[in-house]
């Protein structure tokens, strides 16, 4: 069903709001006594089982993907949730479908992002290179689901899966380029310019126009003080390139966006793919 | 407090709704909840019987007054309100 005929039944009030906001997956047709999904939701549910929107998984050919889903659980991961904690063991490893996760480095109390895994990536990667220790802190940056595995099952599935083996491989020199562009990054650019590249990176890997993203969070994610977030986000407002709105951010303008980010945006999307 | 969601299966907006749904009762009602889901995909009748119009929705069913919040709950300032809760 398109959006334009779930409109035509749900005539007003917060439905007819929350299904312009793209918050609504089915309408209950009254008239008829069924059930209609939305586009997005018809996609999502008809892949499961089949096709996988996480990319990694997606890679791998459908015998091996099949193979590997009964070991897979369906999660809701929310806004804030830790998933790891630095020299934790790792329990279970996460392929996003829409949830974002960030990867921060914490220096005595001080967190500093240093990867943004979504639909693209897998959230546990050094169990695949050999260490069964975390030496980051994943918190949830968007609220979304993802695929659960258990470490052992995955230790198993990653012996007898190769494509699997160079899937991963791959997945990991893109985020060792992420990790040493990054570094460089925090310590060469200025905050808007890494703020409007933080934001680019994070719109890649939602499919909203809007991010729901706190002074706080921000501010941790770029290692400033909230001042600092507040100058910068009020900067790329002025250019209208964003509208930001008690931690709701919209992008206004993307090619702006991309021109006021520092290289390292375009620099760690062309090595990476 | 009582609440009742109404979703799509693992449609993503309705995992969200219960992502943000889990993270407010985790924060604010502790165990003092008890929350129903009813996937409208396996139970129209009753969607169609309660008089739900789109999912994701969460009804608050007690105390009174009741409530419904329509959406993936992401605006928890709006959720905490809905549900008389102070943040």
């Amino acid at each position: 069903m398109s959006v334009a005929r779930a409109l035509r039944l749900v005539t007003g009030g917060p439905e007819r709001r929350a299904i312009e906001a793209g918050e609504v997956d089915a309408v209950i047709d009254r008239a008829n006594g069924g059930v209609l999904l939305l586009p997005e939701a018809k996609r999502a549910l008809s892949s499961v089982g089949g096709e996988t929107a996480n990319g990694l998984l997606a890679a791998l050919p459908r015998q091996d993907y099949q193979r590997l889903l009964a070991e897979l659980e369906l999660v809701a991961l929310a806004y804030g949730e830790v998933i790891y904690e630095p020299g934790e063991r790792i329990r279970h490893v996460y392929f996003p479908n829409d949830a974002i996760v960030s990867l921060l480095t914490v220096v005595e109390d001080k967190a500093l992002e240093v990867g943004l895994v979504g639909r693209e990536g897998m959230v546990g990667i050094s169990l695949a290179l050999g260490a069964e220790l975390t030496q980051v802190r994943a918190v949830v940056q968007a609220t979304g689901g993802a695929l659960r595995m258990k470490a052992a099952s995955f230790h198993e599935a990653l012996e007898r899966c190769v494509p699997l083996q160079r899937e991963l491989r791959r997945y990991a020199c893109t985020k060792l380029i992420e990790a040493r562009q990054t570094a460089a990054c925090n310590c060469f650019h200025g905050v808007k310019e890494r703020l409007a590249r933080w934001l680019l990176m994070t719109h890649d890997r939602v499919r909203a126009d809007r991010l729901h993203l706190t002074h706080d969070f921000l501010a941790d994610m770029l290692g400033v003080r909230r001042a600092g977030v507040t100058n910068a986000a009020s900067a790329l407002q002025r250019r209208r390139l964003i509208e930001y709105h008690r931690g709701d951010i919209r992008i206004l303008n993307r090619k702006g966006l991309e021109a006021a980010a520092c290289p390292c945006y375009r620099v760690v999307k062309a090595l990476a793919g | 407090m009582k609440l009742r969601l109404y979703v799509a299966n693992s449609a993503p907006n309705s995992v969200r709704a219960i992502a943000n749904l889990a993270a407010i009762c985790k924060e604010h009602l502790q165990f003092s909840f008890k929350l129903e889901i009813v996937d409208v995909l396996k139970f129209p009748l009753r969607a169609l019987a309660d008089g739900i119009l789109v999912t994701p929705h969460l009804a608050k069913l007690s105390p009174q007054p009741a409530a419904k919040i329509v959406g993936n709950l992401s605006d928890r300032s709006s959720v905490l309100h809905a549900l008389g809760i102070k943040p």
